[in-house]
C-alpha cells in the first residue's frame, strides 16, 4: 500500500502559515516544548520517544499520592464509533488512577458526546453537577461565561500554559481568565477507498484536491457504481455534523463569523456570504442534484458511515485515523464472504489532506476536549474536593495519559505527549496518523463564544437540512441561519 | 316581613349546608388522613414544578446567562411563540400525530379485540404475540424501527429492491413528506395493543343473553354489533380514546430517537420541540411558555377524561 507523502503539502500554502500563526498565540511563542513552526510529520517523528516522564511523580507534587478524598467526575467517553483499543486505554486510565491514588474515592460517569451537554446543563440547574468534568471543546466557553467553572490553568496542576496548543487554550479562556485545561486536540483527515476510485475511473492514489472535486468525484462514483460517493453528515444535535461541514464552509471562504481569520472578532455574521452559500450549494449538489451521498445523511452520524464504508458502499469520508482501527474491529466481527470483502476495503483505505476551497484554502475543525473544575455551589453536596480534582486532571493532562487517551483518534493536549515513547509506538502502529497530525496547522477552533454549541449543533445542521430537504432554497437556508445567529447573539428569545 | 323571613331562611339553609359539609368531612377524617401523604407528595413534585414553569414562562434566559439571572419579559415568550412559523408547523405536526395515532391505534386495537373475542385454538398465544409491541421498551423499538426504515440499508428497502419492486430503497425518515407518516406507523404499531386490551375487557362486559336474544329475534351480525355490542362499549371506547390522545400528545421517545424532530422540523411535535428548546438551546423561558400552553390543552383533555369516567360510574351505579 502506498504511503501518502503529505509533509510537502503541509509546508505549502499561505493558509497553512496563517493558521499556524493563529494557533500560536504570543504566549505560545515564549517557550513551547515543541517547535510548532517546524510542524511536519517528519518533525513529529524526530521528537517522538525522546523524553521520559514520571506521571505519578509529577502529580504527587500537585496532590500527594496518599491524599484521602472523594471525587465525582463526568467525562465524554468512548462511544459506538470508537475503536476497542481506545476503550482499553480508558479502562487502563481509571485503573491506574485508582492504583496511584488509592485513598481517593472516585465516582466517574461516562457520557457520549451528544448526551453530555444536555445532561450537564440539567445537573447544573439543580446544583447537582460533578466536581470535575471533561467536556467537548465547544462547551468550555458556555459554562465559563455563565460562571459555573472555577479558574483553572495548566500551572495549577504542575504544567505550563505553553505545554498546550495555543488554539486549544483559547477555547478554555473567557474574558481573559483560563477555566480549564485541554486534554486532547484533533484534526480529522480525508479518507477514500482506492478500489472504488479505480472502478469509478478515478486515480486510486489521488484524493480530490478541492471541494469542487469532491462533488465531481462523488457523482462519478455514484453514476458508475451506484453507491454513495461522499459520506455527508447533516444530523441535528450531533457533533459529527459541524466537524464535517465547517471545513467545507471555511475552505470556500465562508464562516459563521470571521473565526477562520488569524484574529477573529466574531462581530460580523458571514453565514449568508456568497462564499458560505457556495459551500452549502456544494452539499446541495451532492445530496439533491446528484443524489451521490447517503440518503440517510439527515438522520445519520459518522458511526453510520463506518459500516457503509466497510461494506464498500461509500467512496469518501472525513474522519479520524481511528477509523482505520474501527474498520479492523468491525472486520473481525464479520463472517464468511463479508470478512474478505471488509479486508479488501481495509487494504484499499487511503488517508489524505482535507481538500481545499476554490482559492486554495484548506481548513479543518481544531477539535478536542477540555477538563474543568466546578464551583462548589453547583456541585451535589455543595463541596468540591479540589486536591482530588487536581489529581485526576494532572494525570489526564500529563504527557503520558493525554497521549494514551487519544491514542488512536486524536492528539495529546499536552504537547510533551509528542515526545513520549508511546507517541513513537503509535506512529508505528496507527496507520495514517501522520496525515491527521499534518492537518493540525490547518485547524480552526470553533468560535470561543457561549452561543457556539447552539450555532454548531442546531443552527448549522438546521441550515443544511432546510436546504437538503428542499424546505428552503440554498439562499433562503443561508439567510435563515444568519438571521438565527443574529437573533441569538442579540439575546433574542 | 316576607323579605326578612326569606333572608333568614336562606341563612339557615346555608348554615345547615355548611354544618352538613363539616359533619361529612369529620365523618371521613380517616379517609383524608390516608390521602394526605399522597397530596403532600403531589404538591412537591407536581404543584411546585407547575408553578415554577408558569413563572419561568415570563422570563428570557439567554445562553450566556445562568437561569438565576433570567430577565423578566412579561408575555413576550407567548407572543414569540404564537408569531413563530415553527410553532404552527409543530402544532400542525402534533395534531396530525395525535389524531392519526389515536384513531388508527384505536381502530386497529378494536378490530383485534373483536377478532380475538371468539374462542378458537391459539387465541391466547395470538393475544400474547400482539401485546409484544406494547410491552417492549419504546427506546429499543425506536432503534429497531430506525434500522428497518434506514434510507440506505434498511430492511424494507432491501426487500423491495431485492424483489425488484423498487430501484432504490424508499426514503422513509429522511424526507419531509414521509417522515411523519412513517413515525405514526411506528407509534400505531406500539399503541394498538393497549387499545386491544381495553376493548377486550369492554367486550367481556357485553351480556351474552342480550346477544342471544337479538340473534333469536333475527338480528344479523352487523345489527348485533351495532345495536347491542357497541352501545355497551361506548364508555370504555371514550376512555381508551382519551387515554391514547393524552399519551400521543405527550409522545417523546419515538420521534426523538428516530429523527430528533428532523429533517427540517418535519417530525417535531410539541414535546420534542420543548425538549430541544430547553435542553438543546437553553430557552427555558420559551420552553416553559410552550409547556404552559400544552398543560392547558392536556388539562382540557383530562377534564373530559374525568367526565367520561364519572359518567361511567354514574351509569354503573344506576345499573
Amino acid at each position: 500500500m502506498r504511503r501518502i507523502t503529505v509533509g510537502g503539502a503541509v509546508l505549502r500554502g499561505a493558509v497553512s502559515t496563517a493558521l499556524t500563526i493563529s494557533l500560536m498565540s504570543a504566549s505560545a511563542l515564549a517557550a513551547p516544548p515543541v517547535d510548532l513552526s517546524k510542524w511536519s510529520p517528519e518533525y513529529v517523528r524526530s521528537i517522538a520517544g525522546t523524553q521520559d516522564f514520571d506521571t505519578a511523580g509529577d502529580c504527587a507534587k500537585v496532590t500527594p499520592l496518599d491524599y484521602k478524598g472523594r471525587l465525582t467526575f463526568w467525562y465524554q467517553g468512548v462511544f459506538e464509533g470508537d475503536p476497542d483499543l481506545l476503550r482499553q486505554y480508558y479502562k487502563d486510565f481509571f485503573a491506574t488512577f485508582r492504583k496511584t491514588y488509592p485513598n481517593i474515592q472516585l465516582e466517574e460517569q461516562a457520557l457520549t458526546y451528544n448526551d453530555l451537554l444536555d445532561k450537564f446543563r440539567t445537573a447544573l440547574l439543580g446544583n447537582a453537577a460533578p466536581m470535575a468534568v471533561r467536556l467537548q471543546i465547544l462547551g468550555g466557553t458556555e459554562f465559563a461565561s455563565k460562571g459555573y467553572l472555577q479558574p483553572l490553568k495548566p500551572e495549577d496542576v504542575g504544567y505550563s500554559t505553553e505545554d498546550f496548543w495555543p488554539g486549544a487554550m483559547k477555547a478554555v479562556t473567557w474574558d481573559g481568565v483560563t477555566y480549564g485545561i485541554p486534554t486532547n486536540n484533533e484534526t480529522m483527515a480525508f479518507i477514500w477507498n482506492a478500489d472504488i476510485f479505480k472502478r469509478a475511473g478515478l486515480d486510486p492514489n489521488k484524493p480530490p484536491a478541492t471541494w469542487d472535486d469532491v462533488v465531481k468525484y462523488s457523482k462519478q462514483i455514484h453514476d458508475k457504481l451506484g453507491i454513495a460517493g461522499y459520506g455527508l453528515v447533516a444530523r441535528k444535535n450531533a457533533g459529527n455534523t459541524p466537524y464535517r461541514f465547517m471545513p467545507q464552509l471555511w475552505a470556500y471562504g465562508g464562516g459563521v463569523f470571521d473565526e477562520a481569520k488569524a484574529n477573529p472578532t466574531y462581530k460580523e455574521i458571514e453565514l449568508n456570504s456568497p462564499q458560505s452559500k457556495a459551500a452549502l450549494q456544494a452539499s446541495y449538489d451532492m445530496y439533491v442534484r446528484d443524489k451521490s451521498v447517503p440518503v440517510s445523511a439527515l438522520t445519520n452520524q459518522q458511526a453510520d458511515n463506518q459500516p457503509l464504508f466497510l461494506a464498500g458502499q461509500l467512496g469518501m469520508m472525513i474522519s479520524h485515523p481511528s477509523d482505520y482501527n474501527v474498520m479492523l474491529d468491525l472486520q473481525k466481527k464479520a463472517t464468511g464472504a463479508d470478512k474478505d470483502k471488509a479486508q479488501t476495503v481495509i487494504d484499499n483505505m487511503r488517508y489524505g489532506l482535507i481538500p481545499t476551497g476554490p482559492d486554495g484554502k484548506r481548513a479543518v475543525v481544531f477539535g478536542g476536549s477540555n477538563i474543568h473544575i466546578l464551583k462548589p455551589e453547583y456541585v451535589e453536596g455543595g463541596k468540591v474536593d479540589e486536591p482530588a480534582a487536581k489529581a485526576i486532571i494532572c494525570m489526564w493532562t500529563s504527557p503520558e495519559w493525554s497521549l494514551k487517551m487519544a491514542y488512536a483518534g486524536s492528539n495529546p493536549g499536552n504537547l510533551n505527549g509528542f515526545k513520549t515513547k508511546w507517541m513513537k509506538e503509535r506512529l508505528d502502529s496507527i496507520k495514517f496518523l501522520d496525515v491527521t497530525t499534518s492537518m493540525l496547522p490547518y485547524g480552526i477552533p470553533f468560535p470561543a463564544l457561549p452561543q457556539s454549541p447552539e450555532i454548531m449543533n442546531i443552527i448549522i445542521p438546521d441550515m443544511l437540512q432546510n436546504a437538503l430537504t428542499g424546505a428552503m432554497t440554498v439562499d433562503q437556508a443561508a439567510e435563515d441561519a444568519a438571521k438565527k445567529v443574529k437573533d441569538l447573539m442579540g439575546g433574542g428569545l | 316581613m316576607t323579605i326578612v323571613s326569606g333572608k333568614a331562611e336562606a341563612r339557615r339553609t346555608l348554615q345547615s349546608a355548611r354544618s352538613d359539609v363539616l359533619r361529612k368531612m369529620w365523618e371521613h377524617r380517616a379517609d383524608y388522613a390516608y390521602v394526605l401523604p399522597a397530596i403532600a407528595v403531589m404538591l412537591i413534585v407536581i404543584a411546585y414544578p407547575i408553578y415554577y414553569t408558569i413563572e419561568l414562562s415570563f422570563f428570557n434566559t439567554p445562553p450566556g446567562l445562568q437561569l438565576r439571572d433570567k430577565i423578566f419579559v412579561g408575555f413576550n415568550n407567548y407572543g414569540a411563540i404564537l408569531t413563530s412559523g415553527v410553532f404552527w408547523q409543530v402544532t400542525f405536526n402534533t395534531l396530525i400525530w395525535t389524531v392519526a395515532s389515536t384513531f388508527f391505534s384505536f381502530a386497529l386495537g378494536f378490530a383485534a379485540a373483536l377478532a380475538l373475542h371468539r374462542d378458537f385454538i391459539g387465541r391466547g398465544v395470538l393475544r400474547a404475540i400482539l401485546i409484544i409491541p406494547w410491552v417492549i421498551s419504546a427506546v429499543a423499538a425506536s432503534y429497531i424501527w430506525k434500522w428497518i426504515y434506514h434510507s440506505d440499508f434498511g430492511i424494507i428497502g432491501a426487500v423491495l429492491v431485492e424483489l425488484g419492486w423498487a430501484s432504490r430503497p424508499p426514503n422513509f425518515i429522511d424526507s419531509v413528506s414521509t417522515v411523519l407518516p412513517s413515525l405514526i406507523v411506528v407509534n400505531i404499531w406500539r399503541e394498538f395493543p393497549f387499545a386491544m386490551i381495553m376493548m377486550t375487557a369492554g367486550l367481556q362486559t357485553v351480556p351474552e343473553q342480550l346477544l342471544r336474544a337479538a340473534k333469536v329475534d333475527g338480528a344479523n351480525a352487523w345489527q348485533r354489533f351495532w345495536h347491542v355490542t357497541f352501545p355497551h362499549l361506548r364508555n370504555v371506547s371514550t376512555v381508551t380514546i382519551l387515554l391514547l390522545a393524552v399519551a400521543n400528545f405527550n409522545s417523546f421517545i419515538i420521534p426523538w430517537i428516530m429523527t430528533g424532530g428532523g429533517p427540517s422540523n418535519a417530525s417535531h411535535i410539541w414535546i420534542t420541540h420543548i425538549y430541544e428548546l430547553a435542553f438543546g438551546r437553553q430557552r427555558w423561558g420559551v420552553a416553559s411558555a410552550y409547556s404552559v400552553l400544552l398543560f392547558i390543552i392536556l388539562m382540557t383533555l383530562g377534564y373530559f377524561y374525568v367526565r367520561a369516567l364519572s359518567g361511567n360510574e354514574r351509569k354503573d351505579g344506576g345499573a
